[in-house]
């Protein structure tokens, strides 16, 4: 494994991560995905996850909400420590109600926009905001419509999933998960199901976020966002972080040659 | 054509109708809370809760009606320490067997219907509510159901119509409803052409509202596909 000290290590040092993991282990069976993965993601950073297919990536991200249950390991959401128990085969969740609450603090937007079809946009935003955060019906429409504005949808507020194209869900997608105010963001490769004339449009919105300071974990094949927008690199390999570090020192080259292999196989 | 045998018979028909939704009304919705504790069971982790209930669903559907009704108000009457019990007034009576067979039959095919629709809604969104914080009734309340209403509703007005046609079978324990008048009218006056037809054509327009309101459901509730229905 290749680690590179972060750049703004001296001031990370006595802030607590807004995510941190340690020992993360996942298997399918006998099939291990995840070996032993140490991580932690501060405040306003955003991080980009690379790996080809298979790396365990999209398993890593997805442990972090607990979408997927670990095997074994420890994962702390800005300084708590998730409830987790050991059974038979994977971690099961202790409580609940701890999870339910963290998850609306790290939000997901995931690679088919998972917009609920029987509502409209707008009461997509709002379902978690008025009943699961239990906020005022009147500030989150407020708010949701704001949401709206922001990613360029306000006309479509009214429009069910269905009839957007893609980008447009995971524009709206993106808003969902923002109207529930959360601490940080988890992109599961947020543009890979879209046409690549409607990649843009996404990562324009996604670029703003990055802008404002949101904390952000995004699992991407997009090499020009991990390169301009991310402050750091993680790269999986087999179900490790094969290296991480910020995208000059990994783009550059030569820190690790499965990296710059993985790099390389983009660049043609 | 003889239009005044044709009225009388169909006014007395008629008085079969309250019967025939009565039946029709309190199965499905005594079914359908059956239905729901048996496909809870059936989709249950635990293997002696989902045996039985995969033999009931198994043996309802997969036998006649008619035995069934046989069964229950014939059958039962035989065994002794059931006339003993403060259920027997209610078996003796062929009104609550009647109700009792169609209710057991109905759960079985529309736990298979709730099944299905539960199966049918897209893991993703389900997935999506969980990153938002949802879990156990609030998910079920809010997203998995009614999501699933949306799949069933086509399959189970299909279950309505039947039901109502099954309750005919309810005529041979000797219940009025509306095959029962028929039957009678017949057997009265062999005019068997006429009687038959015009208990066809009142069974048609019963199932033609069911239908439309069913179609009216869907379409309230279905606006999300819209579009596609164009």
């Amino acid at each position: 494994m290749t680690t590179l000290p972060p750049q703004t290590a001296s001031s990370q040092a006595a802030k607590v991560p807004a995510i941190s993991v340690d020992g993360l282990h996942k298997h399918f069976g006998a099939h291990e995905v995840l070996k032993g993965i140490d991580f932690q993601a501060y405040d306003g950073e955003v991080v980009s996850i690379l790996g080809s297919s298979g790396s365990g990536k999209s398993t890593f991200l997805r442990c972090l909400n607990l979408l997927e249950m670990p095997s074994a390991g420890r994962l702390c959401i800005f300084g708590e420590q998730v409830g987790l128990k050991k059974t038979s085969g994977n971690l099961a969740i202790r409580d609940q109600r701890q999870v339910d609450r963290l998850r609306t603090q790290v939000a997901m937007v995931f690679q088919n926009f998972c917009l609920w079809q029987h509502m409209t946009v707008l009461e997509n935003l709002m379902e978690a905001p008025v009943h699961v955060q239990r906020r005022a019906k009147r500030e989150v429409r407020d708010e949701a419509e704001a949401m709206l504005e922001r990613v360029g949808l306000i006309e479509r507020a009214d429009f069910y999933p269905a009839q957007l194209s893609g980008g447009q869900q995971q524009r709206a997608a993106i808003a969902r998960a923002l109207v529930m105010r959360p601490k940080a963001l988890l992109f599961d490769e947020p543009t890979s199901a879209l046409d690549p004339e409607l990649v843009g449009e996404v990562l324009r919105v996604m670029r703003d976020l990055a802008a404002e300071g949101l904390t952000m974990l995004v699992v991407t094949h997009e090499m020009g966002f991990a390169r301009d927008v991310s402050n750091r690199i993680v790269f999986l390999d087999q179900g490790r972080i094969a290296a991480t570090g910020s995208p000059q020192q990994l783009f550059g080259g030569g820190v690790n040659d499965r990296f710059d292999q993985f790099v390389s196989r983009f660049n043609s | 054509m003889d239009w005044l045998f044709i009225k009388d018979i169909f006014h007395q028909m008629l008085l079969g109708i309250p019967l025939t939704l009565q039946l029709t009304a309190i199965s499905l919705l005594a079914g359908f809370v059956l239905a729901c504790l048996v496909q809870a069971a059936v989709t249950s982790r635990h293997g002696l809760v989902r045996g039985p209930a995969t033999a009931y669903v198994e043996l309802f559907r997969g036998t006649p009606l008619l035995l069934q009704i046989f069964l229950i108000y014939y059958g039962l009457g035989q065994i002794g320490l059931l006339r003993q019990s403060f259920i027997w007034p209610f078996l003796r009576e062929p009104y609550w067997c009647a109700v009792l067979a169609l209710s057991l039959n109905t759960s079985a095919y529309t736990a298979e219907i709730i099944r299905g629709a539960v199966q049918a809604v897209p893991p993703g969104e389900i997935e999506a509510a969980r990153s938002c914080g949802m879990s156990g009734l609030l998910l079920r309340r809010r997203i998995i159901w009614p999501i699933a209403v949306r799949h069933g509703l086509p399959v189970y007005s299909s279950e309505v119509i039947q039901m109502i046609k099954a309750t005919s079978l309810a005529s041979i324990i000797t219940l009025n409803e509306i095959t029962g008048i028929t039957y009678r009218l017949a057997s009265d006056t062999y005019r068997v052409i006429e009687i038959f037809t015009v208990a066809g054509a009142i069974y048609l327009a019963l199932n033609f509202v069911v239908s439309m309101a069913f179609a009216i459901l869907e379409r309230f509730l279905n606006g999300h596909l819209a579009d596609r229905r164009a």
